[in-house]
Formats: C-alpha cells, structure tokens, sequence
C-alpha cells in the first residue's frame, strides 16, 4: 500500500516539502516546527520532496518507479564512445 | 527479442540526441526553440489523430489520445488526476474552459534528460505538450493547451485547458 513517512527527528521545518509539492500533500505544524504528511491521496509520486529534503526524512512506500530503460548494459556500452 | 532490444537501443540513442539537440538549440532561439518544437508536436500529434474517433467528452478524449499512442507504439503513460480537496476530475474555470489534471509517469522525454543533466520543461516537453494538444483538437475540435504545472523526478503534472 502506498505510503509516505516524514522521519520527525531529521526534520528541520525548512518547509522546502511544502514549497515544492505540486498537490499540497503537506502542512506545517506550528507548534512541532516540522512538516507532516495532510493529504496523502494528493501525492503523485513525484519524489521531488524525496530528493529536496535537505535531511532526507522525507521516504515514500510502494510507489510507482519510473522505467528506467536506460540502465542497459547493451545501450551503454554503445554510449561509451560518446562520454 | 533480439529484434525488440535492438529496437530499444535505437529508441534510446535517438531520444539522447533528440535531448542534446534540444539543449543546443535552447540557449540559440531562446523561447522561439519552445514555438517550434511545440508547433512540430502539434503538427505531428493532428496528423496521428486524423482518423481518431470524434468526441465532445473530455476524458473520452483522452483516452483516445492514449489509443493513438498506443497504436503508434509509443510508450507513454499517463492518468487522470483529481486532488482529494476537488470535488469533480473536471473542473471549469471563469472562462467556462474545463480543466483537468493529468500526471505523467513513465516518461521516456524525462529519461533522456535526466540521462546527460539536461533541465525538464525545456523544448522536448514542449514537443510533447504539442502532440498532446494537437490530438485532442483533431478529436474535440476544440483548441487545447497542456501546461505544466510540475516537473518532478518520478512523475509530472501537467494541465489540460480544452476551451469553451
């Protein structure tokens, strides 16, 4: 089941999760100083706030992982010559 | 299989290049590189639609959309989107244009950006908003527009505009 967790000890209520989600998933909690997870049938899986959290307290639970077709062997081999 | 990792490798070396002209040509023509790549999705995305099923229900036509892509083999997913706070998937604005959100997922445009660090919202996603809207006005025949509204690392979310 999809889920996402803010890991409350490394957060540093930057708020930067809140500036950079698109669906307004998260709140600020005034009196914790830390960011915490509203609306979680917002989130599209994104992973913007993932790599943007400063601290890296931000981690998402079985979400769609984007193909990654080009972590090929074939295909990397032929880019070589390129790099 | 042979055949279809050779067709892969192809692909993905045409999307490389595809992506480096793009970043040249950026920095060139400024926002004119957006026009024209947009204006080459548009025309590309009519002439796919042109025996595309007609209809006047919007998520009917998207996806009609996606049968196109599909029947071109073109691998590019996407869904409907509603955030939990909206009451309908579509929404109309002050205009009376309806609205819809539509999230992106495997995207092989973001792929081929993030292979070599190239920025997104740049013109290959243009291309893409392009095509987009160019199949939605064959088949609504009604002038659309694809805004991004988000460009993530895992997915993106963009905006349907088909006016009134």
């Amino acid at each position: 089941m999809f889920a996402m967790f803010i890991d409350e000890k490394a957060c540093r209520g930057c708020q930067l999760c809140l500036d950079v989600c698109p669906t307004k998933c998260f709140v600020f909690n005034e009196e914790t100083k830390k960011s915490v997870v509203a609306r979680l049938g917002n989130c599209i899986a994104c992973m913007s706030c993932d790599y943007l959290c400063p601290s890296g307290a931000i981690s998402h639970q079985d979400h769609h992982v984007v193909k990654n077709f080009y972590r090929n062997i074939h295909f990397s081999q032929r880019m070589e010559k390129f790099l | 299989m042979e055949e279809i990792l050779k067709k892969r490798r192809t692909l993905q070396e045409t999307m490389n290049f595809m992506a480096a002209l793009s970043a040249g040509i950026e920095p060139i023509l400024g926002r004119g590189a957006n026009s024209m790549t947009m204006s080459a999705g548009r025309n590309l995305g009519r002439k796919f639609s042109e025996n595309a099923k007609h209809t006047d229900d919007l998520l009917q036509a998207i996806d009609e959309v996606r049968n196109i892509l599909v029947a071109n083999h073109c691998l590019w997913g996407f869904e409907p989107f509603k955030p939990e706070e909206q009451a309908e998937m579509i929404t109309t604005d002050e205009k009376g244009n309806r609205q819809i959100f539509i999230v992106f997922r495997d995207c092989m445009i973001r792929q081929a950006l993030f292979r070599f660090g190239h920025p997104q919202k740049g013109s290959l996603c243009n291309m893409m908003y392009g095509f987009f809207a160019g199949a939605l006005e064959s088949i609504m025949g009604k002038k659309a527009t694809l805004d991004i509204k988000h460009a993530g690392e895992n997915a993106c979310l963009k905006v349907l505009t088909v006016e009134a």
